[in-house]
């Protein structure tokens, strides 16, 4: 069972519950901050049938039939799902809070659960996702733009990254400082940097993966 | 049958070997004893037919060595008297200087006799009874004749002629002369045991064998004795038995009694976490649906209609968490005290749990002491009544861990004070924290760690069904004491 509140652009809170009347209920209550949220009785159907592109955070109960909430979250943590998690339990023990944690959950909440107490937790894991997927873009951007540098600019590049002046990189390679103003340039506009910080910022990583 | 088959078999195996062994051993001393007997006596009759022929040789010498006196010839001779003073002497005879036996048998054994120089013997009937001999002198030769019937005196014959089972015989050449005839099986019978001796006389000169037989029949085996032993072995044994088969049921008793005790604690356990589940389910529903339907409410405008089917569902869900109370109660309740209750001797009741905690006891060192002066019968579920007394004895355990061992007390007082039967529980522990007294008999309530917080409350809730009243307070100086109160059986009352 799964319900479709608003488009799938608007985050969405993946809710996977046994008991209808907890499913239902919390389902309710999620919507009432206007976050959509997805209902699943089943651990099987939603791993293979939710959205993974989607920004939006997960709820699940620890005890449930089958597949156990722990196990799950481990399959999803293993699957490279980068949704937060948030663990829901009747009992919880401190030996399962520190498992469910060190699995990777996102945070641990005892049943009955306390409106403000999920709500602040969803809220805080869906920006949470929506700036690490920020993040992935921007990485993402940021490589691209790197493979359009050629073999030269890369190199002054490096040289940039490094730390050394112009007159450093030219006496190093062997060019005209003039040349090295134009490749430095050139990067400058290519990787769309508006300060040496940003680009060292941005860039420092990938050069020295291309070195690795 | 079924004996052989059960485990106490061997018992039944070791009770068989030690009868048989111990059986046979008072059976073999038995005849060993009779052999003994058997064979002192027998040489006992060789020494006195043995003396007597020795003596014949003796009489023979000295009367030859003596030769009869020239001036006595006419009178009566001397060795006529002989017979008067030797029973075993018929008569005596003698041939004088050129003299005759008239007897060609005489004549025979007294050219034997001067030839060897020894007494010979001349004629043996042991059908009579009878024999002769003679001892070849110069002038004059004597000859003797002896009665074997006489030959040992009465008195000194070691066994009683006439009841002893021994037979003594004396054997020469064939004929055999039967002194004592023992008892009529001695020849006959092949079953049993046959003792026999057989010797020479001493004298040379009578060369006699004298046999001894002796037969001891398996009547004559000493059975009562053997009965005795096989009973006093059954009787040992069975007291040995039972008493190891009391120890291994009381063991076993106690062993289940902890097993019990676990099983409950697990079953506690599980039931937590059970309840826990099936009850936070439907409160989580309705903790969501209610507070989903305040902040519909609060909206502007506000959701009336999805806020009126969050409320439903919350009432709903409220009162599915009140099913599964009441389904819970329902698993545990207890059957109706008063069907299982019955006249209790509180002190026995009392007793017993402190037999059960005695591991405990002195595991911490403590020897709690029972102080009940009167006999207190009360009307209790015995079941109920030992659960309530083992926890207020536990407690109390428990409430000494933290005083110094050796100061450690717990004193236990059974009484019976207006018409009811009460138990009082007093240790010196660290006693009940003030603010801890109003919530004594609360469930979940709890000051040890770790403690579930049951234990007070159910003895509560026992002791109500039976009609009782469970009371703690801080002891005077310091402590805690617990006082049980429950009503006197009817007839005692």
């Amino acid at each position: 069972m799964n319900t479709s509140v608003a488009t799938s652009l608007s985050p969405a809170v993946h809710l996977i519950d046994d008991d209808a009347a907890v499913r239902e209920s919390l389902a309710l209550l999620i919507g009432t901050v206007g976050l959509r949220v997805q209902t699943w009785s089943d651990p099987q159907a939603f791993l293979e049938g939710f959205e993974r592109e989607a920004i939006g955070a997960i709820v699940l109960d620890v005890r449930m039939p089958g597949i156990s909430g722990l196990t799950l979250l481990d399959t999803l943590v293993a699957q490279g799902v980068d949704q937060p998690v948030i663990m829901l339990t009747g009992h919880g023990t401190v030996d399962m809070c520190r498992r469910a944690f060190k699995a990777g959950a996102a945070e641990f909440l005892e049943k009955p659960v306390d409106d403000e107490l999920l709500l602040e937790a969803l809220q805080i894991a869906v920006r949470q996702h929506v700036g690490s997927r920020r993040r992935q873009m921007a990485d993402l951007e940021a490589r691209e733009r790197f493979q359009q540098l050629s073999g030269r600019e890369s190199e002054v590049l490096g040289m940039i990254v490094a730390g050394l002046t112009n007159k450093e990189i030219a006496r190093a390679i062997g060019l005209s400082p003039r040349t090295v103003e134009t490749h430095r340039a050139n990067v400058f506009h290519k990787l769309q940097a508006e300060s040496l910080a940003q680009l060292i910022r941005q860039y420092a990583s990938l050069v020295d993966g291309e070195a690795d | 049958m079924q004996l052989l088959r059960s485990p106490d078999r061997w018992w039944a195996l070791a009770g068989l070997v030690l009868s048989l062994s111990g059986a046979t051993l008072i059976a073999r001393q038995a005849i060993e004893d009779e052999q003994t007997l058997f064979e002192t006596d027998a040489r006992i009759v060789h020494r006195l037919l043995s003396q007597a022929t020795v003596q014949h040789d003796a009489i023979l010498a000295t009367l030859t060595l003596l030769q009869p006196a020239p001036d006595t010839i006419g009178a009566t001779p001397p060795e006529q008297r002989l017979p008067a003073l030797y029973p075993h002497i018929l008569a005596v005879q003698r041939r004088d200087r050129d003299g005759r036996w008239n007897d060609f048998a005489l004549d025979a054994a007294e050219a034997a006799s001067r030839q060897s120089r020894q007494p010979t013997l001349v004629s043996v009937d042991f059908s009579t009874g009878r024999y002769r001999m003679v001892l070849a002198a110069l002038p004059t030769s004597y000859a003797l004749t002896i009665d074997l019937r006489a030959m040992v005196a009465q008195t000194e014959w070691p066994m009683d002629p006439l009841s002893s089972p021994v037979l003594v015989a004396l054997a020469y050449a064939g004929q055999q002369y039967v002194i004592q005839t023992g008892s009529p099986q001695t020849m006959a019978s092949t079953r049993g045991w046959r003792m026999e001796f057989h010797k020479h006389l001493a004298a040379a000169s009578q060369p006699f064998d004298v046999v001894a037989v002796c037969h001891l029949g398996w009547a004559q085996l000493p059975w009562w004795r053997m009965l005795v032993w096989v009973a006093g072995v059954c009787v040992a044994l069975s007291v040995v038995y039972q008493w190891w088969r009391q120890r291994r049921e009381r063991r076993r008793a106690e062993e289940l009694l902890r097993l019990g005790q676990v099983a409950r604690l697990n079953t506690l356990g599980e039931l937590a976490a059970g309840m826990a589940h099936e009850l936070n389910q439907p409160l989580t529903a309705v903790l969501a649906n209610t507070q989903a339907a305040q902040r519909l409410l609060k909206d502007d405008p506000p959701d009336l209609q999805t806020a009126q089917g969050a409320m439903t569902q919350a009432a709903a869900q409220a009162r599915r968490a009140a099913d599964v109370v009441s389904r819970l109660r329902q698993a545990i309740e207890r059957p109706d005290a008063s069907q299982v209750s019955r006249a209790l001797n509180l002190k026995e009741a009392v007793q017993r749990a402190m037999y059960l905690l005695e591991p405990e006891s002195r595991r911490r060192a403590v020897a709690p002491r029972l102080l009940a002066p009167e006999v207190v019968t009360v009307q209790a579920d015995p079941v109920a009544l030992e659960q309530v007394i083992h926890n207020l004895l536990m407690n109390a355990l428990q409430a000494l861990e933290q005083v110094n061992i050796g100061t450690r007390f717990i004193e236990l007082v059974v009484s019976a004070q207006d018409g009811r039967g009460v138990l009082t529980v007093t240790d010196n522990g660290s006693g009940i924290p003030a603010e801890a007294l109003s919530h004594l008999f609360e469930p979940f309530f709890s000051t040890r760690e770790g403690g579930l917080g049951l234990g007070l409350n159910l003895c509560e809730t026992l002791t109500h069904a039976m009609g009782g009243t469970l009371t703690g307070a801080n002891a005077a100086g310091r402590g805690a004491v617990f006082a049980l109160s429950l009503p006197l059986h009817q007839s005692s009352a």
